[in-house]
C-alpha cells in the first residue's frame, strides 16, 4: 500500500503532465509540449532504427537471430541506463531527508526508487522491443501466442539487468561511503566499472574464440546462443519466443521477482548508513588565507564549471566518460596496434584496416561527443541560477565560459587520441594534422550544438540532477542525432576514402563542421540575448 | 518523550560532528537547541528523526529506539528541516495529501487540519499551485502543515523561523505553545536567542559537537538575558 503510494507520488512529482496541468506559466507549457514532441521523435527514431535493423536481418534470412538481438539490446540498454542513474536516484538524492523522516522502511524507499527508474525508462525498452517484434512478425510469421509472450516478457526483460546494475552501484556506493573523499572514490570506481563493462565483451570473445574461430555476420545466431549461455535471461527469452517454453517464461519472471526481493533486502539493510555517509561532509576548518589569483570572467566561469563537474559523480561519469574512453582507446591502439584493434572490433572481418583511417576523428568524436557539458550546465544551475543571473556581466559571457570549459575538457583528449591512433595506423603527418584540425572543429561543433540544446531546453526546477543529465529533452536532442549522424559519417567517409584522397575528405569535413559550429555558436549568442 | 543517550556521530577519519550528546525532552517541553553554525545541531536533529545513521549511543522516542524501531519512532514524530526539499512539481495540496496518506489520516481529519492550518498561515489559495512556484516561506509553511497533519507526539524543527514572515513566525510560536499544552514535546534548533528565551522552557547549548550546558531557562540565565548567558558560557568552554 505504502509502496504504491510512494511510487505514485514519485511519478507524479516528475510528471510533465502534472506540471502542465497546474502551471500558469505559458512559456513553461510551451516547453513541456516541445519536450513531448522531442521525446516522441526520439521514440520514433528508436522504433525506426530497430525496425529497419529487423528488416535487414529478415532480408538476408537471419530473422531467427532477432529475439536474441532484442534481448541483448534491451538488457544492455537497461544495464547501462540504470548504472548511470543509480547514484543520484538511489543514493545521494535531494529529497532523502524528507522521505526518510516519514514512516517508510529504508528498503521500501530504495525499492520504490528502483521501480521509479524502471517505469521511467520502460518506454525506451518497449520502443526497441516492440519495433523488433513488428519486424519479427513480418518475416517469421510466428503464431499469435508469440506476440503475447513477447509483449509480456518485454516488460520483464529489463528487470534483471537493472537489478544487477543497481547491485553494482550499491557495492560502489558502499565502498565509497567508507572513505573521506567518498565522492572521488565513487567516481573512480564507477569509471573503472564502466571501462570493465566496455571491455567485457572482448574478454568474453577472447575466451570463446581462443584465437581460432572466425565469427562473422552469418554466425550471429550462434553468437546470440553463446551470450544466452553466459547471460541466462537472454537464453530464456529466446527459448520462450522460439519454443514457447512455459518453463523459460516462468524462469524469467520468477528470477526477476526473486532477485528484486534479494537485492532490495540487501540494499535496505545498509541504505541509511550509505546515504548518511554520502550526504555528510566533514569540515576541516584549517584554511589559512593565501595569495589569491585574478582570472578573466570567461575563465572564472569555466573554472566554476570544472568544479561543478568534478563535484558530482553522476555528472562526471556521464559527461567525462567519453573523454576517458577516448583516452583509453588512444593508449590501447598505441600499445596493441590499430590493425589488431580493428580486427577485434570487426570480429576478424576480412578487410584492409587502412580504409578506416579517414574515420579516425569521427570514431574518437563518437566517444568525446557523446555528452557535452554545455547541454547540461545551463539546467544544472538549478536553484543557483540567481547567482549567474545577478552577475554584472553580459549574458553571452556566461555561455562563452561554459563553452570554453567544454573545449578545455574535450580538445586535449581528442588530440591525444587522434595522435595515438594516427601513429599506430601509420597515417601520414599531413593527414594527421588535418585530422587534428577536424577533431578540434568537431569539439567546437559539439560544444556549440550542446549549448544550443541546453539553452533551448533549459530546465531549472529539477528534483534530481539525473533528470537533467540523463533524461532531459536537451540531452536527448543533442545526443541521439549526434550519435546516429556520426555512425553514418564513419560509414560515409570510409566509403568516400576508397576513391577520394583522404586529405580532401578531411578538408571538406573541416569546412562543413566549422560552418556548422559557427552557426550553432551564432544561435547560442542570439539565444543568450534574452536569457541570463 | 525524547531521550538522547551518549549519542556520537563520527566521520570516516574519526572527526566527531556530535560527541557524547545526552539530553531528555519531556512531553510538554519546548526544548531549544542552540549553537553556532556547524556546532552539530542539524547532525543531532537528523539522527533523532532517523535520517542520519549513527553508531555510538542511543536515541529513544516514546520508549522506541530510533536504531531498532525506526518506523515506530517516525509514526509519532514530525520533522521540519531548515530548508525543506519538497516535491517541487507537486501542488501544495498534492504534497499534503501524500503525507496524510503516509500517516493514514482519514479524509475528514485531513480536510479539517489542512484547512485549519492553511487558513492560519494564509496559504489556502495557493495550495493548488505547484510548489516550485512558492517562495521559501511558503514552502516552509507547507512543510509545517505537513508536519502537523498527523498530530505528532514529538515535533522536531531545524531553524523553523528562517524565511517565515513576522505573522507566520508569531503563528508558529502560538501553534508550538498550543501543542505543548496538549502534551506534545517540541525539540528545535535556532540561532535566534530572543525567540528561544521567550518560547522554550529548556535549553541545551552545543559547541563543537558537545553539549556544554543544558537545563531550564531559569537555571541557565540566572537573572541575565539568554544572549548574555550564551556568550558567557560559549566563550568560557
Amino acid at each position: 500500500m505504502k509502496n504504491s503510494l510512494l511510487l505514485k507520488t514519485m511519478l507524479l512529482s516528475t510528471s510533465l503532465r502534472n506540471i502542465y496541468k497546474h502551471t500558469t506559466d505559458k512559456k513553461k507549457r510551451r516547453k513541456i509540449i516541445a519536450s513531448y514532441i522531442g521525446i516522441i521523435c526520439l521514440y520514433a527514431m528508436i522504433v525506426g532504427y530497430s525496425f529497419s535493423m529487423c528488416v535487414g536481418y529478415g532480408m538476408i534470412g537471419l530473422i531467427d537471430a532477432v529475439p536474441g538481438i532484442c534481448a541483448i539490446g534491451v538488457s544492455t540498454l537497461a544495464f547501462i541506463f540504470t548504472f548511470f542513474r543509480t547514484n543520484g536516484y538511489l543514493f545521494n538524492f535531494k529529497e532523502y531527508d524528507m522521505l526518510m523522516a516519514l514512516p517508510f522502511e529504508a528498503g521500501t524507499v530504495a525499492g520504490c526508487k528502483f521501480l521509479y527508474m524502471y517505469i521511467k525508462s520502460l518506454p525506451w525498452y518497449l520502443s526497441l522491443s516492440f519495433a523488433m517484434l513488428m519486424g519479427y512478425g513480418i518475416y517469421a510469421h510466428p503464431p499469435f501466442v508469440v506476440y503475447i509472450i513477447w509483449v509480456v516478457l518485454s516488460f520483464v526483460l529489463p528487470l534483471i539487468p537493472m537489478l544487477i546494475s543497481v547491485f553494482f552501484g550499491f557495492i560502489i556506493a558502499k565502498i565509497s561511503s567508507r572513505f573521506k573523499k567518498n565522492n572521488a572514490i565513487q567516481t573512480i570506481l564507477t569509471f573503472m566499472f564502466i571501462i570493465f563493462c566496455f571491455s567485457f565483451r572482448y574478454i568474453v570473445d577472447a575466451l570463446f574464440k581462443n584465437g581460432k574461430v572466425e565469427e562473422t555476420l552469418e554466425k550471429i545466431d550462434e553468437m546470440n546462443e553463446k551470450v544466452g549461455n553466459v547471460y541466462l535471461p537472454v537464453g530464456w527469452f529466446v527459448n520462450a519466443i522460439k519454443k514457447q517454453g512455459i518453463s523459460d517464461i516462468l524462469l524469467l519472471i520468477g528470477v526477476s521477482v526473486i532477485l528484486f526481493s534479494i537485492v532490495f533486502n540487501i540494499v535496505g539493510k545498509s541504505y541509511r548508513r550509505i546515504n548518511s555517509a554520502l550526504t555528510s561532509h566533514v569540515v576541516r576548518r584549517d584554511y589559512k588565507m593565501t595569495k589569491q589569483k585574478k582570472n578573466s570572467v570567461v575563465n572564472a566561469i569555466a573554472f566554476k564549471e570544472f568544479r561543478r563537474l568534478t563535484g558530482s559523480t553522476v555528472y562526471m561519469t556521464n559527461a567525462a566518460m567519453g573523454e576517458v574512453l577516448a583516452f583509453l582507446l588512444g593508449v590501447v591502439t598505441l600499445v596493441i596496434g590499430f590493425d589488431k584493434i580493428v580486427k577485434m572490433v570487426t570480429q576478424d572481418a576480412p578487410f584492409d584496416s587502412s580504409i578506416l583511417q579517414p574515420a579516425i576523428p569521427f570514431i574518437i568524436y563518437f566517444f568525446i561527443g557523446m555528452v557535452a557539458t554545455t547541454v547540461c550546465s545551463p539546467s544544472l544551475e538549478g536553484k543557483n541560477y540567481w547567482i549567474i543571473q545577478s552577475l554584472p556581466i553580459p549574458k553571452k559571457k556566461i555561455y562563452q565560459g561554459k563553452m570554453l570549459f567544454n573545449m578545455y575538457l574535450t580538445v586535449p583528449f581528442m588530440l591525444f587520441a587522434i595522435i595515438c591512433m594516427s601513429i599506430s595506423a601509420k597515417v601520414p603527418v599531413i593527414n594527421m594534422i588535418l585530422y587534428m584540425i577536424l577533431g578540434v572543429a568537431l569539439c567546437a561543433f559539439s560544444t556549440a550544438w550542446g549549448c544550443m540544446c541546453g539553452i533551448k531546453f533549459m530546465r531549472l526546477d529539477w528534483e534530481n540532477e539525473v533528470e537533467v543529465i540523463k533524461q532531459s529533452a536537451g540531452v536527448a536532442l543533442y545526443m541521439f542525432p549526434n550519435m546516429f549522424v556520426v555512425m553514418g559519417l564513419v560509414v560515409l567517409v570510409v566509403f568516400l576514402g576508397t576513391f577520394i584522397d583522404h586529405k580532401v575528405i578531411a578538408l571538406v569535413f573541416i569546412m562543413i563542421t566549422s560552418v556548422l559550429a559557427g552557426l550553432c555558436y551564432y544561435i547560442v549568442m542570439l539565444l543568450s540575448k534574452d536569457r541570463a | 518523550m525524547l531521550e538522547i543517550k551518549n549519542y556520537s556521530k563520527s566521520y570516516s577519519e574519526g572527526k566527531k560532528a556530535a560527541d557524547n550528546v545526552t539530553l531528555t525532552v519531556e512531553s510538554g517541553d519546548i526544548y531549544g537547541f542552540i549553537g553556532h553554525n556547524g556546532a552539530g545541531k542539524s547532525t543531532t536533529i537528523r539522527a533523532v528523526v532517523g535520517v542520519l545513521d549513527f553508531t555510538e549511543g542511543e536515541i529513544f522516542i516514546d520508549g522506541h529506539s530510533v536504531k531498532t524501531e525506526p518506523i515506530e519512532c517516525k509514526k509519532i514524530t514530525a520533522y521540519i528541516p531548515d530548508n525543506p526539499d519538497l516535491y517541487e512539481n507537486l501542488t501544495g495540496i498534492q504534497y499534503l495529501n501524500f503525507v496524510a496518506d503516509v500517516f493514514e489520516i482519514s479524509a475528514k481529519d485531513r480536510e479539517e487540519r489542512i484547512k485549519k492550518y492553511a487558513d492560519i498561515f494564509e496559504i489556502t489559495d495557493s495550495l493548488g499551485d505547484l510548489i516550485s512556484s512558492y517562495s521559501h516561506g511558503m514552502k516552509q509553511k507547507v512543510a509545517i502543515i505537513s508536519a502537523l497533519i498527523h498530530n505528532p507526539k514529538l515535533l522536531v524543527l531545524d531553524e523553523p523561523f528562517v524565511g517565515l514572515d513576522p505573522k507566520a513566525t508569531f503563528t508558529l510560536k502560538e501553534i508550538m505553545h498550543d501543542m505543548c499544552k496538549q502534551g506534545t514535546a517540541i525539540f528545535f534548533s535556532t540561532h535566534v536567542l530572543d525567540v528561544a528565551e521567550k518560547l522554550c522552557n529548556k535549553i541545551a547549548i552545543i559547541k563543537q559537537g558537545k553539549i556544554i550546558t543544558s537545563g531550564t531557562i531559569e537555571e541557565l540565565t540566572n537573572g541575565q538575558s539568554l544572549e548574555e548567558a550564551f556568550l558567557e558560557v560559549y566563550d568560557e568552554k
